[in-house]
């Protein structure tokens, strides 16, 4: 594989094509009939995946390092260029955006029914902001790729949502922004003061790391991770910045669903993996700051379980899930600790095909019997087979059942962060307990009890297509709970170094052993 | 670099070309006007006789801009640099754009009187004496023959009370800013005993700056202040702008806000770039209130009208902090800022004049809903526009803020940053509701948007300004480039005198 890849030169072209070909794919669908607006769509997905694929192979992820570096000058007046780089955390980014998206596409081909051309345009621009901004490594760059990415999710929300689409979609918009806004004048203080030190004006990544230690920098750093902080804290959610998030997912089209708490929520807590932290670890790592995350991440973890609990609509339900698994992300990012950080990444992955897999689910469930509400349901074991068994499983891969995904990671997450958080850990041990509460209860409600309700006794199973949009998730789901080590290999080294830059330490090669061992 | 001596009258002659060749257009104009002002075909005429007229000077100020002509001897009258260049280019975009847009309008609404161009053409050259002037003197004459026009303009339609209403209040405020701008010149000429700003600043850098010197810049700030619509000074604003012919208002937002801005910046750098501690604690209180007064009152508008021009009122905070640097990235800021929001402001109100009908005052959110569906391509321009204004990465806008927050941030004023992006948060509670409306709503009635079609003029103009957005949104180093170096080439003979 890998001399194919080199034969065609992959790694020169792959990040620029990753970027290009979905606004390819947009224009020629503005450009093309409405009719194969949806086909198109597909296509391009489906070859963007296949593209990205390569990276698995010709990523080389052993030094933890960003590699394929590129860099371009835009904007040479201000220093800024158009600069991508990929590792091993990006890259298992990238692959669940580009395996998300096909699916989504193909998750969509019966329930939008109108604007299509939009529709599908949009969900490719939206491909691109996402990419980019995992593999920016301009801090203009990301800020683009950034803010850009609202758009579409803006108008997909307010467009094709729901009832109350016009509120979530302005919400989502504006609490995204005014996290970003702050950033923004961190970004360009951090510029200023390195650009003070060393003489040279640079927005890039590497330029702001190597001075974010400075004693100068020093001084402002606290109002800086701030900002940072702000940004990345709303979109990842954390409580209790988290209010958007609920009101975003219900409102939003299956897809939109799918895409917010796949991969949108996973930008903030790539950023602090990224940026925050990295830059500003002596801030982030302060008795004070550290304090206050972890305990808004164990809150987030009880909160959102309990708020779960009591939803009466299931895509309620599964929102505020996010929030509680998002929260063992944040304990895992902070703990510092190669299983803490090993388990984050996991948690992001694994949230992404559990939860992915649950809104299309709801989705599905939705487009039959054109409601939400869980008391509408009951005994759909018996008229809808497949669709339960498929529920059931992704549910107890949420929940954290061993052998299915979820586990890995909140597994690694806690004793990652056990030693250096023994009684935040011990809380948000109970957030695993509430998730199998808030869950199995659903999943009584909605496919066991009677089969009291007539109009659910005639809704049809699964159609061909369906099941061909949930099989990878599954796939997914099982083979990252029994096998996840090829996956946690290609994170560890990028992961080793950033835990190496954020504690000043090397960290010592046989801790992570018997974690995967257990993990197994 | 060619040497233009400018006290002999030959080298102010052609340092003043442009200027000369829009003066002499307006006489034509008038002239035209003597015996054909009858139908809307004179009218058109005029329109295009205009047009034609700010093109020439557009292609003899891009001659000088290329020449590179410097001053030869003592500074006289008028500046002769990048500055000056850009800044009149800006002024001849938003001329050049108001007669676009007019062509059709003044038609739709029957005011047919092709004096409005001959009008039009004298407020331009106002603007152009304003921009580019290096004496008080000339500072208080361009702005003077900029308003008077203006003050008719507002009033053009005869029929309707809200235009005269418009335009007697824009006159009575006008002239109070007016006697505060002339009062603070003389007092200016009190403390330094000299007109030219080189020289003023010479004497304020070498005697320092006495109070009477202070109020005198004070004055100014004033005078100038109104001319902007800055808060305090920005009550006639939303009137006058709601109440004047939509094209008019365009004008006003684009042409006059360039000629002010560009004069601030070069009477507070070349006049008093030493004493820079006086007045940027009054510039800085004046754009943080613009923005937040702007930003918050626009929020509760019905009208996009009144709404635009609140949001006006606002980005004039925005520039004035751009001024409030008085570095060189600050008067490159402005620039590129104030190229941003000319486009920007073109293609909207453009775009607002075909939504209504008799001045657009009763185009509402609501009363848009659903234009996606009937008219794409212009709620596709509208919402370009929107992005544009809210200073949405991709857009020119954004491009724009941008470099003023650079040029804040690099002065240290961390607080007058986060101010101007938490106000641009609150801004896009008053801009995404016009994209929310046209994209996400259905239209009132099947013929809702049916009158809604730019008539070709204005279509071309709207379409080059929201191309143009999108396309500085993407590669803006060409204008990068040239802003700074414009700023440069005007900061290099002040800026390295003072050290900044």
């Amino acid at each position: 594989m890998i001399n194919f890849l080199n034969s065609v030169s992959y790694n020169a072209w792959i990040l620029h094509a990753l970027l290009a070909v979905p606004l390819l794919g947009a224009l020629a669908i503005f450009l093309a009939p409405a009719g194969v607006a949806k086909r198109l769509a597909l296509v391009v997905t489906l070859a963007e995946f296949v593209l990205s694929a390569g990276l698995w192979w010709s990523v080389n992820t052993i030094n933890g390092t960003m590699e394929l570096l590129s860099s371009t000058p835009w904007i040479p007046g201000w220093g800024i260029s158009y600069a991508v780089g990929i590792d091993g955390i990006s890259l298992m980014m990238v692959l669940l955006t580009t395996m998300l998206m096909p699916l989504c596409v193909l998750g969509s081909f019966n329930s939008i029914t109108q604007k299509e051309k939009g529709y599908y345009a949009l969900l490719l621009i939206l491909t691109t902001g996402m990419i980019g901004v995992f593999i920016a490594t301009d801090m203009f760059l990301f800020y683009v790729f950034w803010e850009v990415m609202l758009i579409p999710m803006y108008f997909l929300i307010g467009i094709w949502g729901g009832k109350n689409r016009l509120y979530a979609a302005l919400k989502f918009f504006v609490y995204t922004m005014a996290g970003s806004l702050l950033m923004l004048v961190a970004i360009l203080v951090m510029v200023r003061v390195a650009a003070v030190m060393s003489g040279t004006v640079s927005f890039s990544y590497f330029h702001l790391l190597s001075y974010a230690q400075s004693p100068i920098m020093g001084r402002v750093a606290p109002w800086l991770f701030l900002a940072f902080f702000l940004a990345f804290a709303i979109k990842v959610p954390m409580f209790p910045f988290h209010t958007w998030l609920p009101d975003a997912h219900v409102e939003a089209p299956t897809a939109g669903s799918v895409i917010l708490a796949s991969v949108l929520l996973k930008m903030g807590t790539y950023g602090f993996l990224r940026f925050a932290l990295p830059f500003f670890p002596n801030v982030a790592y302060s008795q004070a700051v550290e304090g206050i995350v972890v305990t808004l991440a164990v809150i987030g973890i009880i909160y959102g379980a309990l708020v779960a609990m009591v939803q009466p609509d299931i895509k309620k339900l599964v929102a505020y899930s996010s929030v509680s698994h998002l929260g063992f992300a944040m304990l895992g990012i902070w703990a510092g600790s190669i299983q803490g950080v090993q388990g984050a990444l996991m948690v992001m992955i694994g949230h992404g095909f559990s939860t992915g897999a649950l809104f299309f689910l709801i989705g599905m469930l939705y487009e039959r019997r054109h409601t939400r509400e869980i008391s509408a349901y009951g005994g759909l074991a018996r008229v809808i087979p497949v669709f339960s068994l498929i529920l059931t499983v992704v549910s107890l891969a949420s929940i954290g059942l061993p052998g299915l995904n979820g586990f890995v990671g909140e597994f690694l997450v806690l004793i990652g962060s056990f030693r250096e958080y023994p009684v935040a850990t011990g809380l948000a041990t109970t957030g695993v307990i509430f998730a199998a509460a808030y869950l199995l209860w659903a999943l009584q409600r909605l496919i066991f009890n009677r089969l009291d309700k007539p109009e659910n006794q005639t809704i049809p199973d699964l159609t061909r297509r369906e099941l061909i949009v949930l099989m990878p998730l599954l796939v997914g789901i099982v083979w990252m709970g029994l096998y996840p080590k090829p996956v946690l290999d290609k994170m560890e080294p990028a992961a080793r170094r950033f835990i190496m830059t954020v504690r000043g330490m090397p960290v010592p090669g046989e801790e992570v052993v018997p974690i995967r061992e257990v993990a197994r | 670099m060619t040497g233009l001596n400018l006290t002999t009258p030959t080298g102010t002659l052609i340092a003043l070309l442009p200027e000369l060749v829009v003066t002499a257009t307006a006489l034509i104009v008038l002239l035209l006007n003597a015996w054909r002002h009858q139908t809307a075909a004179d009218s058109k005429l005029a329109g295009w006789v205009a047009l034609a007229g700010i093109g020439a000077a557009t292609a003899v100020l891009v001659a000088l801009w290329r020449a590179g002509l410097v001053a030869e001897g003592p500074p006289h009258m008028v500046a002769l640099d990048g500055y000056r260049f850009a800044s009149l280019l800006l002024v001849l975009i938003a001329s050049a754009g108001a007669i676009l847009l007019s062509l059709d309008y003044l038609e739709r609404e029957d005011l047919i009187a092709p004096e409005y161009y001959a009008l039009l053409l004298m407020a331009t050259s106002g603007m152009m004496f304003l921009a580019g002037a290096e004496d008080l003197i000339v500072l208080f004459l361009g702005l003077e023959v900029m308003s008077v026009p203006i003050y008719v303009l507002a009033a053009f339609n005869r029929r309707s009370v809200l235009s005269a209403e418009a335009g007697i209040k824009y006159f009575l405020v006008g002239a109070f800013a007016s006697a505060f701008l002339l009062y603070g010149i003389a007092l200016v000429y009190g403390a330094t005993g000299q007109t030219s700003l080189t020289a003023v600043g010479a004497s304020i850098a070498q005697h320092g700056m006495s109070p009477m010197a202070a109020i005198g810049v004070a004055l100014i700030l004033i005078g100038l202040g109104f001319k902007v619509a800055s808060v305090p000074f920005h009550m006639w604003a939303p009137d006058v702008y709601d109440g004047a012919p939509t094209p008019v208002t365009a004008y006003m937002a684009t042409g006059v806000k360039v000629a002010g801005f560009v004069a601030l910046v070069r009477v507070l750098m070349v006049g008093f770039g030493t004493s820079i501690d006086t007045w940027q604690p009054l510039v800085g209180t004046l754009a943080a209130a613009s923005m937040i007064v702007g930003n918050l009152v626009a929020l509760v508008q019905r009208s996009i009208k009144r709404m635009l021009a609140y949001s006006s009122i606002a980005h004039a905070g925005y520039i004035l902090s751009a001024v409030w640097a008085g570095s060189r990235a600050g008067a490159s800021a402005t620039l590129l800022y104030l190229g941003a929001y000319v486009l920007t402001t073109l293609a909207t109100f453009g775009i607002l004049g075909i939504l209504g009908r008799g001045g657009e005052r009763d185009v509402t959110v609501d009363s848009i809903a659903g234009l996606a569906r009937n008219r794409p391509w212009i709620a596709f321009a509208l919402t370009i526009c929107m992005f544009s204004l809210l200073g949405f990465p991709g857009t020119f806008g954004f491009i724009g803020k941008w470099a003023i927050l650079t040029a804040v941030t690099a002065e240290h004023h961390r607080l007058l940053a986060i101010v101007l992006v938490l106000t641009s948060l609150v801004s896009a509670g008053y801009y995404l509701p016009v994209v929310r409306s046209i994209y996400m709503r259905e239209p009132v009635s099947d013929q809702a948007h049916d009158g809604a079609v730019l008539p070709p003029a204005a279509k071309w103009a709207v379409a080059i300004g929201v191309v143009l957005i999108l396309v500085f949104g993407v590669i803006p180093q060409i204008l990068v480039t040239g802003s700074d170096q414009s700023a440069a080439s005007f900061a290099g003979t002040v800026l390295d005198r003072i050290g900044r």
